[in-house]
C-alpha cells in the first residue's frame, strides 16, 4: 500500500489521513461540492470530488468512489464509518477492482449486517444472545404470528430491524396491545431506512448497560480483543458518551466478555478492526448484541488506554502484515479515558441540528485531552450529514482524574455562532449518577424527559451582570451606525482607541 | 454614556465613565471598575470590587456576592446580529442582549424583541431542509408552550418542532412526508 483512499469526510477522514501521514503513505480525499474546502479535503495530498451534496449522489456513491481512486493511482480504500463503511457491495468492488479494502472481508460484513445472522452466528459460537426470534420477520408473518412470538419471549420487548444499526426500526413494546401498531411502524420505517422491512424481537433488559469490545484481527486467523469500553449513556439510542474501561466490569467478567467476542468474532474468521456490542444485566449477565464490522466513533478511548494506534493496525493488517500484539497488555488498560461527541445540536432546543457558520472556535487541549476534529473558525458545519463537530477525550490515571480533565476541556470548549452540546456535557459530568457511574442505556432518555426541557445553559446572575457590562462597552466602541455590520476586531480596535 | 442592556429578560441601565485605571461602570446603580484588554478578536475583563450606589441597596447583596473578588477575570467574545442585538460570550457561555443608547439622536432602534414572548400568530418554519416524518397536531388544537407540533428528518435525525407558545393551532401547512425547504412556515399557532 502506497496511497489510501479516504471514502468519508468529517472527523474520521481527518482520523484517517493523520495515520497515513503518519506511516509516511499519501492520501487521497474525496468531497462533495459544499466540501470543497473543508479540512480533510486541505490535508490531504491529493482530492477528488466526486458529486452534490447529498449523500446518494456522492459519499454513497462506490461507482465515483472506485473511479477516484483508479484516476489518482490510489491502491487502498478506507472507509471510515457511516457511510460505505458497512457496505459488503463496496468492499466487493473495491477487491473487484484491485483495490485494498482497509477492513474486514466482504463475506463478513454481509454475515454481520444481518443483525439475525449474527445473533446465530453467536448462538454457534456459544455466546448467549438476548432472548427473541432467530428468524426475521418479514412482511409475509401474519401479526398473528409475531403475536404468539412475543408472548413465548414475554414482554416488555425491543422491535429491531434485521437490516439495521443506528436506532431506526426500533421500538419498545410493553404490552401486547401495543404490538400491532408498533409492528407496523418498525417494518415502514426498517424498509424506509434499510430498503427492508424484515424485524426480529429481542427481550427488553431492564436497566442494561451497554458494554462493547474492540477487536483486530489479521488475516492468519488471529484475533486479539481489547479491554471493553462502556457506552451506556445514550439518547434515543445514540451513543453521547464513551468510556473505557467500564467502572462495573471486573477484571474476571472482562475477561469472560472480551473471550466471547472474540470467539465469535473468531467463527466468521474476521479479519480487520471490529466491535461486538454486549448488553449487560444489573446481575452480571451478559448477552450478544451485534458485531460492528468498522472502525468505531469512540475508537480513540481504546487508543488512550492501551497505547495501540487502531487506525494504523487497520492499514498494517489490510496489507498482510501479522497481528503480534502482547494479548495481556491490551486488556490491561492504563489510566481511564472519557469521549463526549461533541454535536452542533441545540440541547436547549431538544437537541435540534444547529448547522451554520462558526465565527469563533477555541479547541481545549493541555494534559490528556484529545481533541479528533474537523471543523475550522470561519467554516460551516453543512446540512447534510452527521452534525459532529469533535470527538473531545481525556485520559486521567482514573475514572475521576478523567472525568476532571473532561470537565476542564469543556469549559475551555468555545463555539461560537452555532449551538453546540458543550452545556449539555457541562451538565452531564455534574451529574451524582454520572460521577457514580449509575447508569444504564435508558438513563439519559429518563432524565432527560424528567428535566421537561428546562435549558442546560442557565447564564448566572453575575455572568448576565457581565454580559451587561460588556455589552455597554461593546456599545461604546460602535457608535450608531444602523445596518452596518462590522467586525469584533474593528471595533475591539475602537474601543482600544477609547482606552486612556 | 448611558446603555439600556437588555439581559436575561430584563433591562438594566449601564452608565460608562472612563476613569484612570480603565473604566467606572454602574450597573443599575452599582459601581464597578472594569479593565479591558485586547486579545485577538477577544477581550480581557478585570473586573475590580463594586460599590452599592445610594438608592440602590437591594443589588448589594448580588454585586457583594458575585462581583466584590478584585480583579476577576472574564474573557468575552462578542457576535453582532440585528440592529442592536448581539451575543456576549461570558467565558464561553453565549448570552443574548439587545443595547440601546439613551437619549440623543444617536439612539438606536431597538431590533423587535422576542415575538414569541409577545401575543400574535407565531409561525413555525422548519430551521433547515428537511423531511416531515410527523404531523403531531390539527388545525383547531388547543396546544401548551412547547408541545411538540411537527417532527422534522434532518441531517439524519428526527427533529421534533414546538410550540412557541400556548395557543390554537390555526394552519397546518405539511402533511406526513413531505420535504420542505429551510424556513418554510410548517404550522401557525394563534
Amino acid at each position: 500500500l502506497r496511497k489510501i483512499l479516504v471514502a468519508n469526510r468529517g472527523e474520521i477522514a481527518v482520523r484517517v489521513i493523520r495515520a497515513c501521514r503518519d506511516m509516511g503513505l499519501s492520501s487521497v480525499a474525496v468531497y462533495s461540492d459544499c466540501d470543497r474546502a473543508a479540512r480533510h479535503v486541505r490535508m490531504a495530498d491529493e482530492a477528488c470530488a466526486i458529486g452534490p451534496n447529498p449523500p446518494a449522489d456522492s459519499y454513497l456513491r462506490i461507482d465515483r468512489i472506485i473511479d477516484a481512486a483508479k484516476r489518482t493511482g490510489a491502491d487502498g480504500i478506507h472507509p471510515g464509518y457511516g457511510f460505505l463503511a458497512e457496505n459488503d457491495e463496496f468492499a466487493a468492488a473495491c477487491r473487484d477492482a484491485g483495490l485494498t479494502f482497509i477492513g474486514p472481508t466482504p463475506h463478513a460484513i454481509a454475515l454481520m449486517g444481518s443483525k439475525t445472522a449474527a445473533r446465530q452466528a453467536a448462538i454457534r459460537a456459544d455466546v448467549p444472545v438476548v432472548p427473541g426470534t432467530e428468524d426475521p420477520l418479514g412482511p409475509e408473518v401474519p401479526i398473528e404470528a409475531v403475536a404468539a412470538i412475543a408472548e413465548s419471549i414475554g414482554y416488555p420487548i425491543m422491535l429491531k430491524a434485521v437490516a439495521g444499526g443506528g436506532g431506526k426500526g426500533m421500538r419498545l413494546v410493553t404490552d401486547r396491545d401495543e404490538l400491532p401498531g408498533a409492528v407496523r411502524a418498525a417494518r415502514s420505517e426498517a424498509k424506509s431506512a434499510f430498503g427492508d422491512p424484515a424485524i426480529y424481537l429481542e427481550r427488553r433488559l431492564l436497566r442494561p448497560r451497554h458494554i462493547e469490545v474492540q477487536l483486530l484481527g489479521d488475516q492468519y486467523g488471529r484475533v486479539l480483543p481489547f479491554v471493553e469500553r462502556e457506552c451506556s449513556i445514550q439518547r434515543r439510542h445514540q451513543k453521547v458518551i464513551e468510556e473505557s474501561p467500564s467502572p462495573v466490569v471486573s477484571p474476571a467478567l472482562r475477561a469472560r466478555i472480551t473471550s466471547a467476542a472474540a470467539t465469535v468474532a473468531r467463527a466468521v474468521g474476521y479479519t480487520n478492526a471490529g466491535t461486538v456490542e454486549f448488553l449487560l444485566a444489573e446481575d452480571g449477565s451478559f448477552y450478544f448484541l451485534e458485531m460492528n464490522t468498522r472502525l468505531q466513533v469512540e475508537h480513540p478511548i481504546t487508543e488512550m488506554v492501551t497505547g495501540v494506534d487502531l487506525v494504523t493496525w487497520q492499514i498494517r493488517l489490510a496489507r498482510g502484515e501479522r497481528l503480534d500484539l502482547g494479548p495481556d497488555t491490551l486488556l490491561a488498560p492504563r489510566g481511564h479515558a472519557i469521549e463526549c461527541r461533541i454535536y452542533a445540536e441545540d440541547p436547549d432546543a431538544g437537541f435540534m441540528p444547529s448547522p451554520g457558520r462558526i465565527h469563533g472556535l477555541r479547541v481545549p487541549s493541555g494534559p490528556g485531552i484529545r481533541d479528533d476534529g474537523a471543523t475550522d473558525e470561519g467554516g460551516e458545519v453543512p446540512i447534510f450529514y452527521d452534525p459532529l463537530i469533535s470527538k473531545l477525550a481525556a485520559w486521567g490515571e482514573d475514572r475521576p482524574a478523567a472525568t476532571a480533565r473532561m470537565a476542564r476541556a469543556l469549559r475551555e470548549y468555545e463555539v461560537l455562532g452555532i449551538k453546540t452540546t458543550v452545556p449539555f456535557f457541562r451538565w452531564l459530568l455534574a451529574q451524582p449518577a454520572f460521577l457514580e457511574a449509575r447508569f444504564h442505556t435508558a438513563y439519559l432518555d429518563e432524565v432527560l424527559q424528567q428535566r421537561q426541557g428546562k435549558p442546560f445553559a442557565i447564564a448566572e446572575e453575575d455572568v448576565e451582570e457581565i454580559a451587561a457590562v460588556a455589552a455597554a462597552l461593546h456599545g461604546l466602541a460602535s457608535p450608531a451606525r444602523p445596518q452596518v455590520a462590522e467586525s469584533a476586531w474593528k471595533k475591539t480596535a475602537r474601543l482600544e482607541g477609547l482606552r486612556g | 454614556l448611558t446603555f439600556e442592556i437588555e439581559v436575561g429578560g430584563r433591562t438594566r441601565i449601564v452608565e460608562i465613565h472612563r476613569g484612570p485605571e480603565g473604566y467606572k461602570v454602574t450597573v443599575d446603580g452599582a459601581e464597578h471598575t472594569v479593565h479591558v484588554a485586547r486579545a485577538g478578536p477577544k477581550w480581557s475583563l478585570l473586573v475590580g470590587p463594586a460599590k452599592a450606589g445610594p438608592h440602590d441597596e437591594t443589588r448589594k447583596a448580588v454585586v457583594g456576592a458575585e462581583l466584590a473578588r478584585p480583579g476577576r477575570s472574564y474573557e468575552i467574545a462578542i457576535l453582532d446580529g440585528r440592529a442592536g442585538d448581539a451575543t456576549i460570550y461570558v467565558n464561553g457561555q453565549p448570552v443574548p442582549v439587545a443595547i440601546s443608547e439613551r437619549g440623543g439622536r444617536r439612539r438606536r432602534a431597538r431590533a423587535v424583541g422576542d415575538a414569541a414572548a409577545t401575543g400574535g400568530p407565531q409561525r413555525v418554519v422548519a430551521p433547515m431542509p428537511g423531511r416531515i416524518v410527523k404531523v403531531l397536531v390539527k388545525p383547531g388544537e388547543r396546544v401548551a408552550a412547547r408541545q411538540g407540533l411537527v417532527v422534522v428528518e434532518a441531517m439524519k435525525m428526527e427533529n421534533e418542532l414546538r410550540s412557541p407558545k400556548a395557543g390554537t393551532v390555526s394552519e397546518v401547512r405539511v402533511t406526513e412526508g413531505m420535504s420542505v425547504e429551510a424556513n418554510a412556515v410548517l404550522v401557525v399557532v394563534n
